[in-house]
């Protein structure tokens, strides 16, 4: 086989079929020689990857309009979770959700004509109206400032941060964006990993003990540096040069943190635990999600105002 | 004709339509084919109705009832006539409309020709959320034939996908809870309805 006729894509979706396989396997010994250890939250993330690597895959070798459907249905997911766990919003706020998610549909037609200042202000300015103009028509003025600020922050955590990945294959850079997700997804991904596996081995300060007590600086740094020379290795799929690179990792590291606290913090509120499944006997999407809340539009900008707009 | 409308709906429709709005049945094939029962469940949504006619293997779903009131689908004709088509219902009188003999009748003719039931104790939808006292017509029917099994079903979160009196469906995470079918322990109507009750109650958790 000649390995130079592959364009990158092909390389990359070889490596990430070659990590997840390793990842499976490796999980799955880990598990057979220590019973004990904690591994499943390792081993559910590694079968969702697997889940995420096929659409990449499919979207990158078919069209990349069924990359655009599956991360609307990733942002339906994630949004249903939310406002089903969520203690903040009413009975009577039902119908306002129901616009919540009309506007899935339309943020991502918008990422998917590259209209960048209609996906930009359509839910920060448009749905942050509408959303409490119609609670108002309710008439239901008991709790309705909390559902204003709560529903519209929900469309912005699932839908707005999601579509920003699915806006990266509109851009004209770079094969067509898709190089620029695969490198942001598995980055973010890896830096999960990365910070789990550094602070196994070496945690013992930890950052912040009531939102998510395996967090630790050990981790936060490993996971940090080894996210960042990640991102120099990967940086053929991208645009950068070597230091744009450098401060790609470490903008998706320190983001990838941050939406992961966030997200913790968020269940802590309603009563659930920091791992896991959210609801008994349900897929946990935001525990997939998390860390590309924040990494996904941080990621975007940095690379819009480096490479598209000069 | 029949059962193969029902089969597209239940086995092809439904599920997806399901899933989209987020209703997962617990364990995903809750029910063994051919075998006879009475499925026993809390009520808060039309959607209870459809999720449980899922669950339904695909040969016995023509021989699967929801029992409803006919004072609500029998109002107007044509939904009598819908619901019986495409839900498989059978129609009772409830018992303040004097119905209450001949219903538990019906019933019990159906179950010996070996069919199978839906029932709602409850007896109506309600409030979201909140389980209201249970009507003797399960007690009874249990206690007339003790060699049917009935299963205990605990639903949760229909009620905020399409409560009573709404139009507009919208997606919330809801869980349908399958227990073991089980025959009735206790002899007395009154027992009978608490040992059911306190089964749906224990899937809770």
């Amino acid at each position: 086989m000649h390995f130079e006729h592959l364009t990158s894509i092909h390389k990359m979706l070889l490596v990430i079929l070659g990590v997840l396989v390793f990842a499976t396997v490796l999980f799955w010994i880990w598990k057979k020689i220590k019973p004990g250890a904690q591994v499943d939250e390792l081993m559910t993330r590694t079968k969702s990857w697997w889940v995420m690597a096929s659409i990449f895959a499919i979207a990158a070798l078919v069209h990349p309009i069924i990359s655009f459907v599956a991360f609307g249905f990733l942002s339906f997911a994630a949004l249903r979770e939310l406002s089903s766990i969520s203690k903040n919003a009413r009975i009577e706020d039902r119908s306002v959700i129901f616009w919540a998610y009309v506007a899935i549909p339309v943020q991502y037609f918008f990422a998917y004509m590259g209209w960048m200042l209609p996906f930009l202000i359509f839910i920060p300015v448009f749905m942050f109206t509408w959303i409490p103009f119609i609670l108002v028509l309710k008439g239901h003025t008991q709790d309705i400032a909390r559902s204003m600020s709560v529903i519209p922050t929900h469309l912005m955590l699932t839908v707005y941060s999601l579509s920003h990945l699915a806006y990266l294959l509109s851009l004209s850079i770079a094969d067509g964006g898709r190089g620029l997700l695969l490198y942001v997804v598995f980055l973010t991904e890896m830096n999960d990993v990365f910070q789990f596996t550094w602070g196994k081995l070496l945690g013992r300060h930890k950052i912040i003990e009531k939102i998510s007590p395996n967090k630790t600086w050990e981790g936060f740094i490993g996971g940090l540096l080894s996210t960042v020379l990640a991102a120099i290795l990967l940086k053929f799929l991208t645009p950068f040069t070597t230091n744009e690179a450098i401060g790609a990792g470490l903008l998706i590291a320190c983001t990838g943190f941050v939406g992961d606290i966030i997200v913790s913090a968020i269940k802590r509120d309603f009563g659930l635990k920091d791992t896991g499944t959210v609801i008994k006997g349900h897929g946990g999407i935001l525990d997939r999600m998390d860390s590309l809340i924040i990494s996904a539009p941080f990621f975007f900008y940095y690379v819009y105002l480096l490479h598209v707009v000069r | 004709m029949k059962h193969l409308l029902l089969i597209l709906i239940y086995k092809g429709v439904m599920p997806l339509f399901l899933k989209l709005v987020g209703v997962k049945i617990v364990p995903k094939k809750p029910l063994p084919p051919n075998a006879q029962y009475i499925i026993v469940a809390n009520h808060n949504s039309h959607i209870d109705t459809m999720a449980l006619m899922s669950s339904i293997p695909v040969k016995d779903l023509n021989r699967t009832h929801p029992v409803a009131a006919a004072t609500y689908f029998g109002k107007k004709n044509w939904l009598a006539v819908l619901s019986k088509l495409f839900v498989n219902t059978i129609l009772i009188k409830r018992s303040e409309e004097g119905g209450e003999s001949t219903a538990l009748d019906v019933l019990g003719n159906f179950l010996s020709k070996g069919h199978s039931l839906i029932i709602f104790p409850e007896g109506s939808r309600g409030e979201p959320e909140k389980m209201q006292a249970f009507r003797k017509g399960i007690g009874v029917l249990l206690q007339r034939n003790p060699h049917i099994p009935y299963i205990p079903v605990y639903i949760q979160g229909t009620g905020k996908i399409l409560p009573k009196g709404e139009r507009l469906i919208v997606p919330y995470v809801a869980q349908v809870h399958f227990g073991q079918a089980q025959l009735a322990q206790a002899k007395e109507v009154e027992s009978i309805l608490d040992e059911v009750k306190n089964e749906i109650l224990r899937l809770k958790d």
